[in-house]
């Protein structure tokens, strides 16, 4: 006997509202349909109604989390199309502030992840080491998790000579952390037991369905836009590709674990050979009809922006494809075979951001068609 | 008369009911601030507890439609009573327990088992898909730790030669505590092990395992048929501790420091509270296990424990 | 052994992380952006902070005929602050407040 078990919209493995139905024999998942849109916001269309400048904050709320990849990319892509280039200590500053934003995004998951296998004071204790990643954004930027600091063309605030001793401090403390939460994922007896041989993603799999991220590094596929194709300062720092062999969940938890350490090599490295000069370059935001596409790497995965513009101060079209949708696909092969038990570590392992996610697209989920709504029918739904 | 007055001030008042209760939630509330500060935070007041049971009692009894509303409402009852009656069987002021019956032991393991049962059939008739998986994950698990349970009690009845509790205590207070001996240590680590599992503590808290299926078989349960399952489970942990107490550590003792007459009672608390703060330590440093491998563990190391501490106490002299 | 178990005892000795935030309060560092003040006496109408804010927050007041910030729509950016001529707008560190729905 089969039976139904709803994962959503509303449940405490989730963070954000998503629908999944598990079809469950036992304690065997023999099913799942994903049904998504719950999150839409109509980012997309209102990108295109407003001028580029104000664009910046809305990409920055697009996800809360990886607020900073999100705007760097735009104001990357913007500043591709206006054809100039940001000076150098902005790259670097960006560069800074976006590995920071990866250790905080990782040390989160790590968290949560810790969470979804029970294991509370590991929850607790790396949320607590995630203050210290805070305290250094909330130095640098002014705000804890919106940073606010890109513009089109450059940064809007330098990094100050005599933040970098408190920065390098802070860096000391969390690298004492993230050591010791590697050897304690490495090394705990129940982690490996909740985390290993589960929600498997083989290395063919990754490259068919298109993972990217942390994903597809777990699974042994060597993909990093830092690397592959270097923005920004990354051309010039150097660092690791971070990879694992196995594929199950474990695998991806490492992968997280030790590109914490190379973030925190990173910005030691992006402080000391941080150029002098100017922060910002002027741009005449009146830009003639061009389509450009920037990608980067965002904490969880290649991070796309398309944006066609049209001669006016506001772009005609934006798309962005965030991580997460790219690694939905994979996720049925992941869940095939496993346990109820299973279902919170395996989704939480690609690291999903379903407000990230939802953005144009709605799916009616009584009939299962999708279709899409523009932004003045959301407005008129919202009074 | 005087009988049936003490029989109701026994299993209402001390050490029924009230006190069970009351010492329950204490040790619930010191179990929650400790966890607070091993995760390096402050943690909930030690009265918490309390005051959440005190909300849950005031708030509207909801009873699901989808549910079977016998079942459902009993439930909680039944298993109040039955560890209620626990409390009356065990020795807590004295090596004498309010209530004595004949091989107390096994209506010990019997009423134990009835708050299990009763959250089964509570998830089951709940009517809702996390309750009746809550509720087939605790017959797994059940049929996982009782055996190792039983197994320990038998190693301790080998050892004493008595099915009755009284006894067990009687015999401690002439020949020294059981845990000194250590043909019975692997027997109290078993004990522990499988009283883990038996409150649904971390890594055996699979059966309301909050990410995965909520609450369990008490994911529709709400107002004041939570708050009795919450004194349920309460009185559970502190009937689970009083019991290995009295196997292992002897039981309550009644002391005298300089002329003042310490009731065995204050004995009883500082036993019972030992073995819940360790079950506290243990829950906090680990991760929750799967049901399957929690029952290759039981099945394997845990019985191997108690199985070899039952060898050790017939083979050795 | 479990692995975090020193750890854990550890902490069961030490004083905990979390901060007791009504009584204890955290400085914000310097340059944080806070609740908006204005300074009317400085502000020369320009409007130039109403045309850049990216949330239009920022709206003409009937009476004073001076801008006033509505801080249920501000998101905190700080670009009319950057913006202002005569510095007339400024991030204070302030972080406590409220605002109605309502305008």
């Amino acid at each position: 006997m089969t039976f139904v078990v709803p994962v959503g919209p509303q449940h405490p493995m989730l963070k954000e509202p998503e629908f999944f139905r598990f079809e469950v024999k036992g304690e065997e998942i023999v099913g799942v349909d994903i049904r998504l849109g719950y999150a839409h916001r109509g980012i997309e269309e209102a990108l295109s109604r407003r001028s580029y400048k104000h664009n910046v904050y809305l990409c920055e709320r697009i996800c809360g989390i990886c607020n900073v990849v999100h705007s760097t990319t735009y104001c990357q892509t913007v500043e591709q199309l206006a054809g100039v280039e940001p000076p150098e200590r902005a790259k670097y500053i960006r560069a800074i502030l976006m590995e920071l934003e990866r250790i905080h995004s990782h040390l989160l998951w790590l968290g949560v992840a810790a969470h979804q296998i029970g294991f509370n004071t590991l929850f607790m204790l790396a949320w607590r080491d995630r203050e210290y990643v805070m305290d250094l954004r909330e130095l640098i930027s002014g705000g804890r998790v919106h940073s606010a600091m890109n513009t089109i063309g450059g940064v809007r605030r330098d990094v100050r000579s005599e933040h970098v001793p408190t920065m390098l401090r802070g860096l000391d403390k969390l690298e004492q952390s993230a050591r010791y939460y590697t050897d304690l994922w490495g090394s705990d007896r129940t982690i490996l037991a909740r985390c290993t041989n589960v929600g498997v993603l083989s290395k063919d799999d990754a490259i068919k369905f298109c993972a990217v991220g942390p994903l597809a590094r777990a699974s042994d596929v060597k993909v990093d836009i830092r690397k592959d194709d270097p923005y920004g300062a990354y051309g010039a720092l150097s660092f690791n590709v971070i990879t694992e062999q196995e594929g199950d969940v474990w695998a991806k938890g490492m992968v997280r674990l030790r590109e914490i350490l190379e973030s925190i090599k990173i910005v030691r490295q992006a402080l000391k050979e941080l150029p002098s000069g100017p922060v910002r370059t002027p741009v005449e935001l009146k830009i003639p009809p061009n389509e450009t596409v920037e990608r980067t790497e965002a904490p969880r995965g290649e991070l796309i922006y398309y944006i066609r513009s049209n001669g006016t101060d506001t772009p005609e079209r934006v798309r962005v494809r965030t991580p997460t949708y790219g690694n939905f696909a994979s996720m049925k092969s992941m869940f095939a075979g496993g346990t109820v038990a299973e279902i919170p570590i395996v989704m939480w392992s690609i690291d999903p951001c379903f407000g990230c996610n939802d953005r144009i697209t709605l799916v009616d989920s009584h009939t299962g068609k999708a279709r899409v709504v523009s932004f003045d029918e959301l407005r008129r739904w919202k009074k | 008369m005087m009988e049936v007055l003490s029989f109701f001030f026994n299993s209402l008042v001390f050490p029924g009911l009230l006190f069970a209760s009351l010492i329950g939630l204490l040790y619930a509330g010191i179990d929650r601030k400790v966890t607070g500060h091993m995760q390096h935070r402050i943690g909930p007041p030690i009265w918490q507890e309390y005051l959440d049971v005190g909300k849950l009692m005031g708030k509207e009894d909801i009873t699901p439609s989808a549910a079977q509303s016998l079942v459902f409402n009993v439930a909680p009852l039944i298993a109040l009573g039955a560890v209620t009656t626990v409390m009356l069987l065990l020795p807590v002021n004295s090596a004498q327990p309010a209530l004595t019956a004949v091989a107390d032991l096994i209506v010990i393991i019997y009423l134990l088992n009835i708050p299990a049962i009763c959250l089964m059939l509570g998830g089951y008739s709940s009517g809702g898909p996390f309750g009746s998986v809550g509720a087939a994950r605790y017959v797994v698990q059940l049929f996982s730790y009782e055996f190792v349970f039983i197994l320990a009690i038998i190693a301790v009845i080998a050892r004493v030669g008595s099915l009755d509790l009284t006894a067990v205590v009687g015999y401690q207070a002439q020949r020294g505590w059981l845990i000194l001996d250590l043909r019975l240590i692997p027997a109290l680590i078993a004990m522990i092990i499988s009283a883990q599992g038996k409150l649904m503590r971390v890594p055996f808290d699979i059966p309301e395992a909050e990410t995965e299926i909520v609450h369990g078989a008490l994911t529709e349960y709400s107002g004041p048929k939570l708050a009795i399952w919450r004194i349920v489970y309460n009185i559970e942990t502190l009937v689970v501790a009083g019991f290995i107490a009295a196997l292992f550590l002897g039981g309550p003792v009644a002391y005298t420091i300089g002329g003042f007459q310490i009731p065995g009672v204050a004995d009883f608390l500082i036993k019972t509270l030992i073995i819940v703060l360790i079950t506290t330590i243990l829950r906090n440093i680990m991760a929750r296990l799967r049901i399957d491998q929690a029952l290759k563990f039981y099945w394997t190391f845990a019985a191997f424990l108690a199985v070899l501490s039952l060898m050790l106490v017939l083979v050795v002299p | 052994m479990p692995r975090i178990l020193p750890q854990v005892l550890r902490n069961l000795f030490r004083k905990p992380f979390t901060v007791k935030y009504p009584y204890v309060k955290v400085e914000p560092p310097e340059g944080y952006r806070g609740r908006l003040a204005i300074n009317k006496e400085r502000c020369i109408r320009c409007w130039l902070c109403i045309h850049t804010c990216p949330a239009r927050a920022i709206s003409v007041d009937k009476e004073t005929k001076r801008p006033s910030i509505w801080l249920g729509r501000c998101t905190f950016c700080g670009e009319c602050a950057e913006v202002c001529p005569t510095k007339a707008i400024t991030m204070t560190k302030e972080f406590e407040y409220t605002t109605l729905y309502e305008k």
